[in-house]
């Protein structure tokens, strides 16, 4: 027998998104229904170390929300929506004060206050922080709420369908990852938080078989539109070897506190890259510059460039970065001694769902989204620390309009006929299921880790491409090793999102930001637009993907007023 | 190097006692045990149940007994523990579900009796901004608020054991954070749950708590927890009294 649930509004995810939009429904008075893939409280957010922006002014009172905003969307090579990137700044401080009224254990200045610190490529410091466990922190905080509300989890409950009818979604399909148990939900509105799909690629600062891009997908099979899928931010330090923790992000504070970048020969490259800067350049630039470098055969021995610190005061080091001393001691490198083998890492989406940038609701009724899965905030590169703060406000806000929106529409029950479709879906992915699937999860990583990594061209794209089209003819073979239903359901998401940023990349003529084209190495005015993605189906009833681009709005006079004419001297501010 | 897992295969549905399982893993100086047991799981034997999640000892998902320890598998590394032979088990002191995964019910359900949430009726500032609070009684919650309940203290706790009933290092330590935290006001109300006769008092000083993957001074706590009940009771407990505590630094 097929377990049901019921509620007004369904959220998908247990992260900071999810949680904080749960948090606002129930406080509407609305029954809300979390459901995670993963134990509650364990989510990606957890991972986030460095901090929350909010333009406070309390550390330097010349910061203002639109000086916030201002840098957010100059350093996302102005392909973020304004109007997004606004709201954002302006609510970041209530995000705050909500947190901080929820007992998160802030860093405090001596006069009590939330203290703020330098973070990349800002004017000003506005990144509050708890030690380098802020994300956890979140967690922790809003977990306790929804606790205190008493708010029911699903947890380690993986969703494979959307349920949707008459163009509005009703609910969800899924099942238990224990025991591959099925159930529904039936719910009149639907909150995807579910994060990026940075697992497409082979190196990435995620998870193992974490971030498959299992919200796009979902969102992509009822009609609901991509944008940005381009845009991938790559972290310029991720660990190279051993290959167990190969991904693992360096944090950029190992540069902020005088990390220095070397090559084969010994030569400080990034003179030629950024001259003025050097290792305090934008992520974008100093990922390209480690790249080419080993691209060039002027890498090390694992394929990577040297990162090294050794120069300061060994006290110094283990004061300021004793996360890093300890990450590396246990593989053997002393950082107060050695240099680091580093190398770029897949990091974050900065596409996803296309949203309306007031109500976080995607082009389909009743469906929004919040979080790493939606596009638009972060343009073509994502300031460090914007990204918790981009959950807080935008999961209030989708929890807010989900609200509205379940005010004002009748339920609409989930039919017999849906369930059986999604049930047939599932039927047939768990006919594809092996552990077959894993090794074609480790092919398609590659394959886009080199088609569509830190550098694309045409030729690359098109050839992943190609391979990507076979792969995903294999996945449909019938497998006879043992069932792993999530892994043949995370493979064809990521095959669906994989082929969504290849095509987007294909599309865009320019180098920008993350976005970097060998064959087309200039960024062209015209291209300040976004690529949308929209699903169709073909006569096949397979799902495609159409695009087109859209204009840009222009940032409001506010806004326009405070960008930044002259690039500034980032030296001392890039602290992690 | 070859290094050999011996695995307590276990369902609670259709087993009545545990057999165990032999698997050989290639290791090299930088595998986890939780590396090995995805190798186990992708390479060798997809029944085999665990639990994992950050991987990196952020969450606390993979807390499990490692050659009589509780540890975090994904903090662990095989090599560091000098032994070819290394046998796992489910934390101690739960019942079993599957294989290395217990059933945390009772665990979260004495968190949830902690009233694991600021309650606080220091009015907000009416400017909409936050509460003050000084750097230092900022410190003195910070280590305890990393508790990410892997479960490795209150299952190691030989109270915990024969009385299924008390609250366990865990949850106390969860009110620990917040009596000590100087936005929260309720401390008579936490004071009074973890004083009561499933509370602080069964803690026998054994202090196999305080071996904590994150560090945290579990035993410790419950014992500054005890103090706290006592100078309420004889009415100084406004006053602050320095007491020597040995909590490790951050």
């Amino acid at each position: 027998m097929r377990q049901r649930y019921t509620s007004d509004v369904l959220v998908i995810g247990t992260g900071g998104a999810g949680l904080r939009a749960a948090i606002e429904l129930h406080d509407q008075g609305l029954k809300v229904l979390l459901v995670g893939k993963r134990p509650k409280a364990d989510a990606h957010t957890v991972l986030a170390a460095g901090g929350i922006n909010a333009a406070l002014a309390t550390v330097d009172p010349e910061d203002t929300w639109a000086i916030h905003a201002a840098d957010t969307l100059q350093e996302g090579r102005m392909l973020g929506d304004p109007r997004m990137v606004e709201l954002l700044c302006q609510q970041a401080p209530q995000a705050i004060a909500e947190l901080e009224a929820w007992g998160m254990p802030f860093a405090r200045t001596s006069t009590g206050l939330i203290d703020q610190r330098y973070f990349g490529a800002h004017r000003y410091r506005r990144t509050c922080f708890v030690g380098d466990y802020t994300g956890l922190e979140i967690i922790n905080a809003l977990m306790r709420e929804v606790e205190r509300r008493q708010i029911p989890i699903l947890e380690r409950a993986y969703i494979s369908d959307l349920l949707h009818t008459g163009n509005r979604v009703n609910g969800a399909y899924g099942f238990w990852l224990a025991d591959q148990r099925q159930f529904v939900i039936e719910s009149n509105a639907v909150i995807l938080a579910t994060g990026g799909h940075i697992h497409i690629y082979q190196r990435s600062s995620s998870r193992r078989r974490e971030n498959t891009g299992d919200g796009m997908a979902l969102g992509l099979h009822v009609g609901a539109h991509l944008a940005d899928m381009e845009l991938v931010q790559f972290h310029p330090s991720g660990m190279i070897f051993p290959h167990e923790l190969a991904g693992t992000l360096v944090t950029e504070a190992v540069r902020g506190e005088g990390g220095q970048l070397y090559n084969r020969h010994g030569e400080r490259f990034m003179q030629r890259y950024d001259a003025e800067r050097m290792e305090l350049s934008t992520r974008d630039r100093v990922a390209l510059a480690n790249y080419t470098e080993i691209m060039a055969g002027r890498g090390s021995e694992h394929g990577g460039v040297w990162l090294d610190i050794s120069h300061m005061p060994a006290s110094l080091i283990r004061e300021r970065l004793p996360r890093m001393v300890e990450q590396f001691q246990a593989v053997g490198v002393d950082i107060t001694r050695e240099a680091m083998q580093i190398a770029p890492t897949a990091h974050y989406s900065m596409g996803g769902l296309k949203v309306d940038p007031f109500s976080h609701a995607t082009n389909v009724a009743g469906l929004y989204a919040a979080g790493e899965v939606t596009a638009g905030v972060h343009g073509a590169n994502r300031l460090g620390g914007n990204s918790l703060a981009e959950i807080l406000v935008f999961g209030r806000i989708a929890g807010q309009h989900a609200a509205e929106y379940v005010r004002q529409h009748s339920e609409q029950p989930v039919q017999a006929a849906q369930i059986q479709q999604a049930a047939e879906r599932l039927a047939w992915a768990s006919q594809q299921a092996g552990d077959f699937q894993r090794s074609l999860i480790d092919q398609l990583q590659q394959l886009v880790w080199h088609g569509a990594g830190v550098v694309r061209n045409e030729q690359t794209l098109e050839a992943s491409l190609d391979q990507l089209h076979t792969l995903r003819s294999q996945s449909q073979q019938r497998s006879v090793g043992p069932a792993d239903l999530a892994a043949s359901l995370d493979l064809q998401s990521m095959l669906l999102t994989a082929e969504a940023t290849i095509l987007a990349a294909l599309m865009r003529p320019e180098s920008r930001g993350a976005h970097q084209r060998s064959d087309f190495p200039a960024t062209d005015p015209l291209w300040q637009r976004t690529i949308v993605i929209k699903p169709y189906r073909d006569q096949t009833e397979q799902l495609r993907l159409e695009l087109t681009t859209e204009l840009i709005p222009t940032a409001s006079e506010d806004v326009q007023a405070a960008f930044n004419q002259q690039e500034y001297s980032v030296a001392g501010r890039l602290v992690e | 190097m070859k290094v050999t897992f011996r695995v307590p295969r276990f369902d609670a549905a259709t087993d009545f006692t545990a057999k165990y399982q032999i698997y050989h893993v290639e290791v090299t100086p930088y595998t986890t045990i939780l590396d090995a047991l995805n190798i186990i799981k992708e390479e060798q034997d997809s029944t085999l149940a665990f639990r994992r999640g950050s991987q990196s000892g952020i969450d606390g998902s993979c807390g499990m007994m490692v050659n009589g320890r509780n540890r975090l598998a994904s903090t662990t590394r095989v090599m560091g523990l000098n032994a070819t032979e290394i046998a796992l088990g489910p934390l101690p002191g739960f019942p079993v579900i599957r294989d290395l995964v217990v059933d945390f019910d009772s665990f979260f359900a004495k968190d949830a009796v902690m009233l694991p949430y600021l309650v606080t009726d220091i009015a907000k500032p009416e400017d909409g901004k936050e509460r003050l609070q000084s750097p230092k009684d900022a410190n003195r919650i910070a280590l305890a608020a990393t508790c990410n309940q892997c479960g490795c203290c209150t299952s190691a706790c030989p109270v915990h054991w024969s009385n299924g009933e008390y609250y366990g290092p865990s949850a106390l330590t969860r009110a620990y954070r917040f009596v000590e935290d100087s936005r929260d006001t309720a401390i008579k109300a936490r004071l009074e749950i973890v004083g009561s006769e499933t509370g602080v008092w069964r803690c026998h000083t054994i202090f196999n708590c305080s071996e904590c993957p994150k560090s945290i001074p579990n035993g410790e706590n419950i014992q500054a927890l005890k103090r706290k009940i006592m100078l309420n009771k004889i009415g100084l407990g406004r006053i602050e009294v320095k007491v020597a505590r040995t909590e490790a630094t951050v």
